[in-house]
């Protein structure tokens, strides 16, 4: 983690902080300004967005529309460099080397700044409450950043809300629901996209927002779905994606559940019990109780990888929550449908 | 020998008698249980390893193989899995209580040992993540 280093590290990323802003604003005075407001995990946003950018990362947010005036706890002002086209933001040199994905960060113990090369996207945060998203080209986002846009940001504001964003899926009943833990293809969203036919509530399938004041309490963040390819045919009830991709093997299929499932959608629950799924094959799906380590070791590391940099205290705050909630080893297998109502029966007993 | 955690690169938790450690940096992520969960929590308190060794023997049964050599070639496999390192700058250790006795009979010495995860060393991989100071970002006077 980068620590303050005095007076002068501070200045300097205080000064480009203020230069993304002001680059904001000139796009905002040349392509009008949008706004959308939001209620994320309980707390009122506002989103900022200069050129269609706005409307495109918006809509995995549609379900947390908010129509009331309050006194926004977050800014997020978001635009891009090619409608209309507009200087980028000062961006640091780099060489070019290194994966696609290589992310420069560094926080003067105040602001945040996360700049990924070679996706040529930009987060910042002030600290207080104005964030920014920069990319150089809408139309050229990768798939997932529609499915769950602002991940860093919102990943820096709820740490300081002690909320945390996971990665996990969530579905649920009114009155309480699972978090769906595993590294990618462990069959979370699978199991959180079988429940749309279902009494279930949707929450997420990939990164929700979790509390544990007063008590454990799962907030949704998105209303997108993923599945990969091969998964449509299991759950024909699913609609075709929204967008293709460029067909690489790893191309899943992005959806809107708000859209097409809106009363399955939910805004949150309290969290009563963590189910890390796994494929076994067998007629019926299993739940057997899991010990907190195990589960910890089925969450943490894939939360802690893609959010960085982790707060300091990720794990333990991880491990306070597996301390007062059950977990289980989801065992998959037989008729998919068969998943939601062994949730739901879990749901139910917990309830007793 | 004094050694200790290499953070923040390196976090873990103990929960349930097991630790979980990851290596942020490699995307590795271990297991520990057992003795190994004693080893590894005397570690954290920067206690020296004759240290550890000695509570260890004050609580298990010895086996085949000496408690003090299994601790050694444990803490040599944390430390080139670069978990921990030594610590070279005069560190003081941590005060250490001599180890009481145990009434009754001792449970018999397992050796420590630890369970590596690899599988989401990909995401390190692809999309490392490089700090900086504020020498690598733009300042507002040179880009304007």
């Amino acid at each position: 983690m980068q620590e303050p280093d005095g007076h002068a590290e501070q200045a300097d990323l205080a000064d480009w902080v203020g230069s993304i802003a002001t680059t904001f604003e000139q796009a905002a005075s040349q392509a009008g300004l949008a706004e959308r407001r939001l209620r994320v995990a309980g707390a009122p946003v506002l989103l900022r967005g200069a050129g269609p950018l706005l409307t495109q990362l918006s809509h995995a947010l549609d379900h947390v529309a908010d129509e009331s005036d309050d006194e926004p706890e977050l800014v997020i002002s978001t635009w891009d460099s090619a409608t209309p086209q507009i200087d980028d933001p000062p961006l640091p040199e780099t060489d070019g080397s290194g994966p696609r994905g290589t992310l420069l960060y560094s926080s003067d113990g105040t602001r945040q700044v996360a700049y990924q090369v070679g996706l040529a996207q930009l987060s910042a945060y002030d600290g207080a409450r104005n964030a920014w998203f920069w990319a150089r080209d809408g139309a050229a986002l990768p798939w997932w950043e529609p499915a769950a846009p602002f991940r860093q940001i919102l990943h820096w504001w709820l740490a300081e809300r002690d909320l945390m964003l996971l990665h996990g899926a969530s579905v649920g009943l009114t009155h309480g629901g699972v978090l769906l833990v595993g590294r990618g293809g462990s069959g979370k969203s699978t199991c959180a996209l079988s429940s749309l036919e279902s009494n279930l509530l949707y929450a997420g399938d990939d990164y929700v927002a979790v509390g544990q004041s007063p008590v454990p309490y799962v907030s949704s963040l998105y209303c997108s779905g993923k599945l990969q390819p091969g998964h449509a045919k299991l759950l024909p009830h699913l609609p075709p994606p929204m967008f293709g991709g460029d067909g690489s093997e790893d191309e899943k299929a992005v959806f809107y559940v708000s859209e097409r499932f809106a009363e399955r959608m939910c805004t949150g629950f309290p969290l009563r019990a963590v189910l890390a799924p796994r494929v076994v094959g067998g007629t019926e799906p299993r739940l057997l109780p899991m010990p907190p380590a195990h589960a910890l070791r089925a969450l943490a590391p894939s939360t802690l990888m893609q959010l960085r940099p982790p707060r300091p205290d990720a794990l333990s705050w991880m491990a306070r929550l597996l301390q007062q909630v059950p977990a289980y080893e989801l065992q998959v297998g037989g008729p998919i449908d068969a998943i939601p109502r062994t949730i739901e029966r879990l749901l139910v007993d917990l309830e007793r | 020998m004094l050694y200790r955690v290499n953070s923040p690169q390196v976090i873990s938790e103990t929960v349930g008698g097991e630790t979980i450690i990851v290596d942020l940096g490699s995307g590795h992520y271990f297991n520990l249980q057992g003795t190994a969960v004693d080893v590894w929590s005397g570690l954290e308190r920067q206690e020296p390893v004759s240290a550890i060794v000695r509570r260890l023997e004050a609580r298990y049964e010895t086996g085949a193989e000496p408690i003090g050599a299994s601790v050694e070639a444990f803490v040599a496999d944390l430390e080139s899995a670069a978990l921990i390192v030594a610590e070279s700058n005069g560190a003081a250790p941590a005060a250490v209580d001599e180890p009481a006795p145990v009434d009754g009979e001792r449970e018999p010495f397992v050796a420590p040992t630890f369970t590596r995860f690899t599988d989401m060393q990909d995401i390190i991989l692809l999309d490392p993540v490089h700090e900086v100071d504020s020498t690598g970002w733009p300042h507002a006077s040179a880009a304007s």
